[in-house]
């Protein structure tokens, strides 16, 4: 039913005059639906981690000329790394997903003489700016301009 | 270490809140063009050749680009994998553990401005 | 949600018990209860405390879920037993002591750990001089109130803490509650202690171990959305951060 939380979770630092059993959380905490999805989202750090080194690579091979970028590209090719870059899309569809409807609350109402646009335009003008980003990126890396 | 972790935590946040933002809007254009439609030959011919992606690369706003998708993903990844192994380790956001993970993202941070620069 | 019309209902309640004096550890207790159709959890643990057990204890008082008093888990989610309908439950119905905080006794939890965190974000208007009484009261548009009186509605009934995956691991943490109301002073237009309180939000406790998982937000029963409170205090408490190194402050 229960479970031990942190031995010392929410402890005062002066103890009260009875004996107090350990915090605890119920069996359901870490594994309910809610739970198990934002754990699913600090999980995406470990593609994203992983995907900043593979950039990194990327730009040195580019520093290194022909042959270097030749044998990145087949690499690229090889299953391993295709699966792990659509797994790497996943995550960050699911975090932009995620992020995009948790940012617009996270604004104050005003930051000195800044105000915030409403919630709904700051959440409808994230997902614009995606696609916009998206396109401009695809056209460009995918070879249609310039 | 906490304490010097405790005070660059507004830093690491913006990075991370970088990472998160930016990164994310940047990284679906990159990966479906460079990892996923070069290799499985979805794109032209020479799109990504290695003239063309020179060519963009070098570029003043190319450069910026391609360390943004560098290092925005790497303030992004080791925030939350700090917090991950928080929740599953057990005793909260470990300083030792994020001084690792920050200093991974430091670290390919500084290569990614290196590598950039002397494209 | 309508509440149920019709018969009494048998229901199976395990409650977890635990008396100082005699357990070592928590154990739970089972009591079968002929429920009314209309009950609320916290009926039917005043009736067991009644009618068939008088040692059980539990915290309570206004039953209209405005004082904060009755949060349990039940059915492994933290819940104000006044509001909550057993109509919406099954034959068992789990009944725990509010999650991570530590156990005095049966369903009642510790809360001084819960008081030093709320008193460490100073709670109040924060001026450097007092207006004399005849210059008359502060003035604040509703536009001004606006910017904070969400974040006012909290009965500190502590559901939120119950729901967090940092207090269940990071014992300094400050927490959701305490955290919302220090923000509700820093947008609050008579209050002078933002730089105050962002010491505090940037010290031990700091709002910036908060990994949004919005499990507060999800079961406070007030609509307090803590969750926008800490986030937009971290916004404020980086910003309060940078301007600190360019304005010279005072004490």
């Amino acid at each position: 039913m229960a479970r031990a939380s942190h031995p010392q979770a929410m402890t005062p630092h002066r103890p009260g005059s009875t004996r107090t059993a350990p915090p605890q959380v119920p069996d359901t905490f870490w594994s309910q639906p809610r739970m198990r999805t934002y754990l699913l989202f600090d999980a995406t750090g470990i593609p994203y981690l992983v995907l900043g080194l593979i950039v990194l690579r990327v730009a040195v091979a580019l520093g290194r000329g022909p042959e270097a970028w030749q044998e990145l590209m087949r690499d690229f090719s090889n299953p391993l790394y295709l699966v792990f870059h659509a797994i790497a899309l996943i995550s960050v569809i699911f975090v932009g997903v995620r992020f995009f409807r948790l940012f617009p609350k996270a604004q104050p109402a005003r930051l000195g003489p800044i105000k915030p646009p409403p919630r709904p335009v700051i959440h409808a003008g994230l997902y614009a700016a995606w696609i916009a980003v998206t396109l401009a990126l695809l056209v460009v890396l995918g070879g249609l301009w310039p | 270490m906490k304490t010097l972790l405790l005070r660059l935590e507004p830093v690491i946040w913006l990075l991370f809140g970088a990472g998160i933002l930016l990164g994310t809007l940047l990284l679906p254009g990159y990966l479906l063009a460079v990892t996923l439609g070069a290799p499985l030959g979805l794109l032209p011919d020479g799109a990504m050749s290695y003239e063309r992606a020179y060519t963009l690369a070098s570029h003043p706003i190319g450069r910026v680009l391609l360390l943004a998708l560098i290092a925005l993903p790497l303030w992004k990844g080791a925030h939350h994998v700090r917090a991950l192994l928080a929740d599953w380790l057990g005793h909260g956001p470990d300083p030792v553990i994020g001084s690792l993970l920050y200093a991974i993202a430091a670290a390919g941070s500084l290569a990614g401005i290196y590598a950039v620069l002397t494209l | 949600m309508a509440p149920e019309t019709g018969e009494m209902r048998k229901r199976t309640f395990v409650v977890t018990r635990f008396d100082p004096d005699k357990d070592q550890v928590p154990k739970t207790q089972t009591y079968e209860v002929a429920c009314r159709p209309d009950w609320k959890v916290l009926d039917a643990l005043n009736h067991i405390k009644d009618e068939i057990d008088p040692t059980l204890s539990h915290r309570w008082s206004c039953r209209m879920a405005v004082c904060g008093s009755c949060g349990m888990n039940v059915n492994g989610e933290p819940k104000l037993t006044c509001k909550t309908q057993l109509a919406d439950y099954g034959e068992v119905v789990e009944v725990e002591p509010l999650a991570n905080f530590p156990i005095v006794r049966d369903l009642v939890i510790e809360m001084d750990g819960f008081m030093e965190k709320f008193k460490s974000v100073k709670p109040w208007v924060i001026v450097a001089k007092e207006k004399a009484a005849e210059e008359g009261p502060n003035r604040q548009s509703p536009e001004e109130l606006s910017a904070f009186k969400q974040f006012s509605m909290c009965i500190n009934c502590m559901l939120c803490y119950a729901a967090c995956p940092v207090v269940a691991k990071e014992p300094h943490f400050l927490g959701p509650a305490a955290i919302a109301l220090g923000h509700r002073y820093n947008m609050d237009s008579r209050d002078e202690g933002a730089a105050e309180r962002n010491e505090v939000f940037r010290g031990e406790g700091t709002v910036f171990h908060c990994s949004y998982a919005n499990e507060c937000t999800e079961v406070c029963p007030k609509n307090v959305d803590p969750a926008a409170a800490i986030n937009q205090a971290k916004l404020n408490a980086v910003v309060d951060w940078a301007a600190s190194f360019v304005v010279k402050r005072n004490g």
